[in-house]
């Protein structure tokens, strides 16, 4: 019986000893060495609930997709990427919430994200107070590499007047120059109004008017009363999320795109897609699309989106996400290093590779606003099209073209001493 | 400028029908059951999921009455689960309840069915405006409006000439006695609660035929229909029906005027009718006094 006991022990101390063997051995190995080296975390807040969770959802696919893609290259200067996500549900207030979380927790390096203009100005605060690097991912409004810039903040997609002024003659020349505004009620849409009425005056044209829709609006009727009885050559929507589908398919069941031109600044695949055949219409820039025949790289890309996503083709909004992580690898390995300070530092003037840029220009971020400057692609929807072929585009403009001047933004960045 | 008025005032009339059609299953159940149901927009929107996937096997005309009866069928699971055994205690909790439920809801909906926006196709010959001058009145907003007024009209039938009413009626007014008197008691509300859900499904129905489906679409629905109750008074269906008229006039001459405002003037109203008449304008004493 003791013969057992003994044996027994032995066995088990083998055992432990073999394990750490084995342990150790992972270790050497690179793969294991990749596995357990500390994750470089990035908090990327979204919507994943509200009015833009539609839109949310596809920024964080678009993220995590190339966090994929990096970690199977080895990751940020050799530790894996992790992007965590955490829901604002569209709200500024829960944004903050969630990035103290994880800041405090998580111990975040980066922050990424954001759908709402007003989320993306929240967060943005907040990282430039803790210093940590924010790489918006798709909230819009100018303010943020404008007159709310700070060194943490870096922007993928466009500004607000690179939206409006990407369609805004297209819009005068095509269909004329008394416009109507129906305008969403918080920063991106004022924004967006105040752009498109400067390059519209500037064109010759003339607001008639405009009415401001409070955000989760439903019934659009009494709004497009007004709109109509003021008689404009374009209605100009600048809504967002799920606001805007309401609103183009009461236009369609009143009739009233059949004697005005609809169009505006922001419409997205998600959204197209959303709508009934009816209600698909209008002139608008988008920011970017799957469908660049030519343009090397991006047939690959979304042959890789959709065997990561089965049944799903990349919108603008995919793209976005997929730049923002990207963006913080290339300004770490440039850096070499994962503090935010250098990592902006690094991000100032760099310009994105061909194989992420995925469009004919190469896009920089500016380093005088930390904007980058990607192109837009105007266009029109494609209203027989089936998915995922909606758009018909019109031409690409380079973001560099029609951006403010760093010296018309009114911005300055200074760095922590 | 007064023709804009009066364009509003008339599309506020087609507005407010709507809130009143969503407005009336809500009252039912704060009546009889005394619950608040923060859920009633989960069912609005998970009935609307429902003709979803029926249309293409029943029609929209199929769908707009096997839908509702489906939605009936799981709030009736829904009683007996979990409304049943809150009747005894504080309001608070069946109101938390339902707020927890239609949060759960909602998030089935989006794993079911998917985040992004479906569109609920509605016959053509609906989609359309019926002149070139009141362009905003559609086919189908008509359809609405005659479907508000004549499911309002039925429910006070039954309310009034059947046995089922007649019982609603007196337990709404003293619950204990009539139970004394051996009405099944759980029975009836549990009926009540399940035809509340259908009306709730039937609105839910008709506004995704003009909004188009997402689980959140519920939210922006409830509001007003809550506001609608608190100014026609709770218990009353009359109410409900004029609660509802009155917010949707309102606010579509606030549009004419400032339409930032147009939003807000609803809860205007509904806090003056709290100050002013708390029991609302048909409602009953000691609800909310």
């Amino acid at each position: 019986m003791p013969d057992i006991g003994k044996l027994e022990q032995l066995g088990r101390r083998n055992l432990l000893k073999s394990g750490a063997v084995v342990s150790v051995g992972l270790a050497a190995a690179p793969v294991g060495a990749f596995a357990q080296a500390a994750p470089v975390k990035i908090g990327h807040i979204d919507s994943t609930t509200g009015n833009f969770a539609v839109l949310g959802d596809s920024q964080i696919k678009g993220a995590q997709l190339a966090a994929k893609e990096l970690n199977a290259k080895g990751g940020i200067l050799g530790r894996p990427v992790q992007v965590l996500v955490e829901d604002d549900a569209g709200l500024p207030a829960t944004a903050i919430d969630k990035a103290g979380r994880l800041l405090n927790q998580e111990k975040v390096d980066f922050f990424s994200g954001s759908t709402s203009s007003a989320v993306s100005l929240a967060v943005s605060k907040f990282a430039e107070q803790n210093s940590k690097l924010y790489m918006c991912t798709g909230g819009h409004v100018d303010k943020l590499t404008g007159s709310a810039c700070n060194w943490a903040t870096f922007r993928v997609c466009s500004t607000t007047w690179i939206l409006t002024d990407g369609d805004s003659k297209i819009l005068v020349d095509k269909f004329g120059k008394k416009w109507y505004f129906l305008t969403t009620d918080y920063a991106f849409g004022h924004s967006e109004q105040a752009d498109y009425t400067k390059q519209v005056t500037a064109l010759g044209g003339t607001i008639l008017g405009g009415a401001l829709v409070p955000v989760g609006t439903t019934d659009f009727s009494s709004y497009l009363i007004q709109a109509k009885a003021a008689g404009p050559d374009v209605l100009c929507l600048l809504l967002a999320g799920d606001d805007q589908i309401n609103a183009m398919k009461q236009i369609t069941q009143f009739g009233i795109n059949q004697s005005v031109a609809v169009g505006g600044a922001l419409f997205e695949l998600e959204q197209i897609a959303a709508l009934p055949e009816q209600a698909r219409y209008g002139v608008w820039t988008f920011e970017w699309y799957w469908n660049q025949p030519g343009v090397p790289h991006v047939a690959d890309f979304v042959q890789r989106y959709n065997t990561a996503y089965p049944g799903l083709y990349p919108s603008q909004r995919s793209w976005f996400g997929y730049v923002s992580v990207h963006a913080i690898a290339l300004g770490c390995k440039k850096a070499n290093s994962t503090d935010s300070v250098k990592v902006a530092k690094a991000l100032e003037g760099l310009v994105l590779p061909p194989e992420i840029a995925l469009q004919p220009g190469a896009p920089v971020f500016r380093p005088e606003d930390h904007q980058l400057m990607l192109g837009m692609f105007p266009g029109s929807v494609n209203q027989q099209g089936v998915y995922p072929h909606l758009m018909n585009i019109f031409d690409y403009v380079p973001g560099a073209s029609i951006a403010q001047p760093p010296s018309q933004t009114g911005c300055t960045l200074s760095y922590p001493a | 400028m007064l023709l804009d008025v009066i364009f509003n005032a008339f599309n506020g009339l087609i507005v407010g029908s709507f809130y009143a059609l969503m407005a009336i299953g809500l009252s039912l159940i704060l009546g009889l059951n005394g619950v608040i149901n923060f859920a009633h927009g989960g069912f609005m929107a998970l009935a609307a999921y429902f003709a979803f996937t029926l249309v293409p096997y029943v029609g929209f005309w199929g769908a707009l009455i096997i839908a509702p009866l489906l939605a009936g069928a799981v709030g009736y699971a829904v009683e007996q689960l979990i409304i049943r055994r809150l009747y005894l205690r504080d309001p608070l909790y069946s109101l938390l309840a339902t707020f927890g439920l239609a949060l759960i809801m909602q998030d089935l909906m989006r794993t079911i069915w998917g985040a992004q926006g479906l569109p609920l196709a509605i016959p053509d010959f609906l989609n359309q405006p019926v002149s070139e001058v009141y362009f905003f009145v559609t086919g189908y907003r008509i359809f609405v409006v005659a479907l508000a007024i004549l499911s309002t009209g039925a429910l006070f039938a039954v309310l009034r000439y059947t046995r089922l009413g007649v019982r609603i009626r007196a337990g709404n007014a003293d619950l204990e006695t009539i139970a004394a008197l051996g009405v099944n008691i759980y029975l009836l509300r549990s009926a009540n609660f399940v035809l509340g859900i259908m009306f709730a499904g039937l609105a839910g129905i008709l506004a995704a035929g003009q909004l188009g489906l997402t689980p959140t679409m519920g939210d922006s629905l409830i509001m007003p229909s809550f506001v609608a109750i608190v100014v026609g008074g709770v218990g009353s269906l009359l109410g409900s029906l004029l609660g509802g008229l009155i917010i949707g006039v309102a606010s579509g001459i606030t549009t004419a005027f400032y339409p930032a405002a147009s939003e807000v003037v609803i809860y205007l109203i509904m806090g003056v009718m709290l100050i002013v008449r708390p029991r609302g304008l048909f409602g009953q004493e000691g609800l909310f006094e």
